[in-house]
């Protein structure tokens, strides 16, 4: 039984493989998926390359569950493989291979009435930590504090943890939201809240960049400012086909030039 | 036509069957008609056999699991800081309040000020955002290189002086600002241009105002100011004891984790290099397999170096303890406004309470060991009565599951206030008033909402309902209403009109066919008594179909309570228990749910992981419940049913 169904994943699993020539399959990170990856994926189009895309990104979990469940070609994620999805990946014959993209920067944002401009570190660690529960306590207009974060299989959800937060938990009070857009909708229509964001999205309306420690996220100081991290693609292997073709597009000017108006930043 | 005069023809059934004695597998085909029928009315009680045999199977490890990771929590010693750590969080709470204390007393003096600072900033931005267009363009322009030539920079600058001052005469400048300070603003955000980033004058002036009475108030409320800093500033030196600790234990967890993770990454290889036939393959994944070796690490011992530390916490805590008692006593007892004074006298309330708690958990220090066992009585009390549920954590992973149940159930709780009665007296009024022509229109519209699927409703919640209810409750004559005005549009209330929605078709048909099974003699007998078409509705029709009503409720509940799309979207998933001391106004909490973890964690965790089981615990507590539900709407059925006549 076992046999024949195995058997019958591979035929399967095979057919799938002679159609990715066709097909490219991108799952993960909801930060590069949203918005990064798609334009990429146009402009790839626009260029010539004969191929659809089928891009899905439900956080950066994801993409080592679908890269060891042969159901994705790319895996996009905002944070380094972990050892243990590592040799999940491995077991089932697949050895991951980890492409940097571009660096983003996690942007904390507000209400765009918000008169808070400026928050330290610590605040903002106090903040999402549910230490610090009222805007009068940091200088706003007196009224509590609603704090919105991404949901748990989120890399950024996990960055912000370690980054900003002396891996401390986030607090009870704290509102798990599915994607940035999300995050972006529901800060703009409350007055009182706070949330972080990948850059790309820190245009959006409604919203406001706070800046930590008087450094707003500035694409020319990249890595001086505390909330940049680098962003992967993962492959099975060292891409080949159009797989390849995608990744060296990525690179090339015209792709660079699409990472750039799409906020993300290129660090050599 | 012949045939009336023809013997009829046989039916076809006994063509094909009688006629012919054909046996199938040694069954005559009736029989074998029969067994088919059978086996689909059995296929449904087959599968729901294997869903709850695949419930089960996934989740009844948790309990095991968990009660192994428990272990570790207190083996690596990390449940020895928590003994500090938790009591400690407190002093967070008690430092929030004084904050805000002396914030709400500096505002006394200096909150004209900031007002007018802030509203002012708040003109500026909007000033720029109405003429961000040509702003941008200017902005642009002048960035390039090399840069344009200085007509065509001249034309932009017009455009963007124009638009500056078009917005500057749009704005609508509060009363906070003389009639003077109104022009002034006005000129000063006409003149705004990219190319100077120094602030306007007057809003310099304002931030300095700010920061003058800022000061002013802080000289005045010294007391409470220097209080409140040495307050908070009064655990630094046990939290540095603590968090190196802690570190410690992490350390000592982490690698316990890795050699068990790399454990388990060899006889994953392993299996794999078995199972493999490229011999190449074979050999690499061997290889890495044998490479995958951790060295075992002594817990025991390096949780006795935490626990050496204990005296030297304890002489910490006893430094946190007398500061904090310290800085409390030199709170004054008036702080700049009732409220903030009200804070100040909570502070002195709390503080012995914690100052015990913290002293009891010094005690405690001494009596904890790191080898007492977890039994699995308390692994149960953990998940079941647990009400942190914490994942993907970098300290520790926490399954309890009553938030979510909390969650669930308030919502459920609403979505059936409000569902009961449109569904009921809908079903009352189709069933007894309406007209012919009204039923046809009524029961298609209802049943029709059934086809609305969940996540488009889900998506209503968020861009309508959410914003309907948040607008509504910022009505001022409204404002007597619990929890009125809310702050979050996605919440627990707005979840329970959409699942009351969702749950009123379910409802209204079967409280309907309850009403059309009372038997017409009950009627009839009514009529005949003399009574009006009401009180046969109210004393005899509903009293005889009140079995059928409270089982579509029940119905409804159970229809309610399994939902997930919409709470996903719409309750705003905060993992915590809703906080019941605001009374009725909790409604307007956001929660998160049974159902609604599973959607939201599900895809992310890796199969067999404590986290993935704790899911199907859930799930396997979710199912018993709509079981329950079920099987209550069906005794309350068989129990009320009137006797038919």
């Amino acid at each position: 039984m076992k046999r024949t169904l195995l058997a019958l994943t591979l035929v399967i699993a095979s057919s799938l493989a002679a159609q990715a020539q066709t097909t490219l399959r991108i799952r993960g990170s909801d930060t590069l998926g949203a918005k990064l990856v798609p334009a990429l994926a146009e402009g790839f189009k626009k260029q010539g390359g004969k191929v659809s895309f089928d891009i899905a990104a439900e956080g950066s979990s994801t993409a080592f569950t679908n890269l060891a469940a042969g159901t994705a070609e790319i895996g996009m994620s905002s944070r380094k493989v972990k050892a243990d999805e590592r040799t999940l990946c491995r077991s089932k014959g697949i050895t991951i291979n980890e492409i940097e993209v571009a660096w983003d920067m996690i942007t904390v944002v507000v209400h765009k009435n918000n008169p808070v401009a400026d928050l330290k570190k610590k605040q903002i660690m106090q903040i999402f930590a549910g230490d610090i529960k009222d805007w009068s306590e940091v200088g706003g207009t007196p009224g509590p504090i609603s704090v919105y974060t991404r949901n748990t299989s989120s890399g950024t959800y996990k960055d912000f943890m370690t980054m900003a937060m002396k891996g401390r938990e986030y607090g009870s009070n704290s509102q798990k939201m599915a994607g940035n857009e999300q995050i972006v909708s529901e800060v703009a229509s409350n007055a009182n809240g706070i949330g972080y964001i990948g850059y790309a999205y820190s245009g959006s309306k409604g919203i406001k960049v706070v800046s930590i420690d008087g450094a707003s996220p500035n694409p020319a100081a990249v890595k001086s400012y505390v909330l940049a991290r680098p962003t992967y693609l993962y492959t099975n292997g060292e891409p080949t086909g159009t797989t390849k073709e995608f990744i060296d597009f990525c690179r090339s000017p015209a792709g660079v030039a699409i990472i750039t108006k799409a906020g993300f930043v290129l660090v050599n | 036509m012949d045939s009336s005069e023809s013997p009829p023809r046989p039916p076809l059934r006994t063509l094909l069957v009688r006629n012919r004695k054909r046996t199938v597998l040694g069954m005559d085909p009736q029989k074998v008609i029969k067994y088919f029928f059978g086996m689909n009315a059995s296929t449904a009680v087959i599968v729901l056999v294997l869903i709850m045999i695949f419930l089960l199977r996934e989740g009844i490890d948790f309990l095991p699991t968990y009660r192994n990771e428990l272990v570790t929590y207190r083996r690596a010693g990390l449940e020895f800081c928590d003994i500090i750590d938790k009591p400690l969080k407190e002093h967070q709470s008690l430092s929030s309040s004084l904050r805000q204390s002396v914030s709400g007393s500096l505002e006394t003096l200096s909150k004209t000020a900031r007002d007018r600072r802030d509203a002012a900033f708040l003109l500026r931005n909007l000033a720029e955002e109405k003429a961000s267009r040509q702003r941008e363009t200017l902005e642009q322009a002048l960035e390039q290189t090399p840069p344009p030539a200085a007509d065509k920079l001249d034309i932009l600058r017009r455009e963007q002086q124009k638009a500056a001052a078009e917005a500057a005469t749009s704005l609508v400048y509060p009363d906070l600002f003389t009639a003077a300070e109104k022009q002034q603003l006005q000129t000063e955000f006409a003149a705004l241009t990219p190319e100077v980033t120094d602030l306007p004058p007057f809003l310099q002036t304002l931030a300095a105002d700010f920061t003058a009475k800022d000061r002013e108030a802080r000289t005045k409320f010294e007391d409470l100011v220097t209080a409140q800093e040495e307050f908070e500033e009064a655990p630094e030196g046990l939290q540095e004891v603590l968090d190196e600790l802690k570190e410690h234990a992490q350390e000592t967890k982490e690698k316990a984790d890795e050699f068990h993770v790399l454990e388990i990454n060899r006889q994953r290889l392993l299996e794999a290099a078995a199972k493999t036939k490229d011999a190449d393959e074979k050999a690499s994944l061997t290889e890495e397999a044998e490479a995958s070796v951790a060295e075992e690490v002594n817990i025991e011992a390096r949780t006795k170096e935490l626990t050496a530390r204990a005296g030297e916490l304890r002489e910490q805590l006893e430094i946190y303890v007398k500061a904090a008692e310290k800085a409390s006593a030199s709170l004054p007892q008036e702080a700049g406004t009732p409220a903030a004074t009200a804070m100040l006298a909570d502070v002195r309330a709390k503080l012995p309470v914690h100052v015990k708690e913290m002293r009891d958990a010094a005690l405690q220090l001494d009596t904890w060991r790191s080898d007492k066992p977890v039994s699995m009585i308390s692994v149960i009390g953990a998940f079941f009565f647990g009400s942190q549920w914490i994942t993907n954590s970098s300290w520790q992973d926490f399954f309890g599951f009553v938030p979510l149940l909390t969650g669930s159930l308030v919502i459920a709780l609403i979505a059936i206030l409000i569902a009961t009665p449109i569904s009921v007296i809908a079903a009352i009024y189709t069933n007894q008033f309406a007209s012919e022509r009204e039923k046809e229109f009524i029961k298609p519209v209802i049943e029709f909402i059934q086809a609305i699927p969940s996540v488009v409703l889900g998506f209503i919640g968020i861009s309508l309902v959410g914003n309907l209810i948040k607008d509504f409750s910022e009505v001022s004559w409204l404002q007597w209403v619990p929890g009125f005005p809310i702050q979050e549009r996605l919440n627990m209330f707005n979840a329970g009109c959409l699942l009351a929605f969702m749950a009123v078709p379910t409802m209204f048909s079967l409280s309907e066919d309850a009403l059309n099974n009372v038997p017409r003699a009950y009627i009839d007998a009514s009529d005949a008594m003399g009574a009006t078409k009401l009180q046969t509705v109210f004393r005899v029709i509903v009293p005889a179909g009140i079995s059928g009503i409270l089982s579509a409720i029940l119905l409804g509940l159970g229809r309610v309570i399994g939902e997930t799309m919409v709470v996903l979207l719409v309750a705003g998933n905060r993992i915590a228990i809703p906080d019941f001391s605001a009374g009725p106004g909790v409604i307007f909490q956001p929660a998160h749910t049974l159902t609604g973890i599973i959607a939201q964690e599900l895809g992310e965790v890796s199969r067999g992981s404590s986290h993935w089981q704790a899911l199907f615990m859930v799930g396997i507590v979710l199912f018993a419940i709509s079981l329950l539900v079920n099987w209550c709407a069906r005794a309350v059925a068989r129990r009320f049913e009137p006797h038919k006549a």
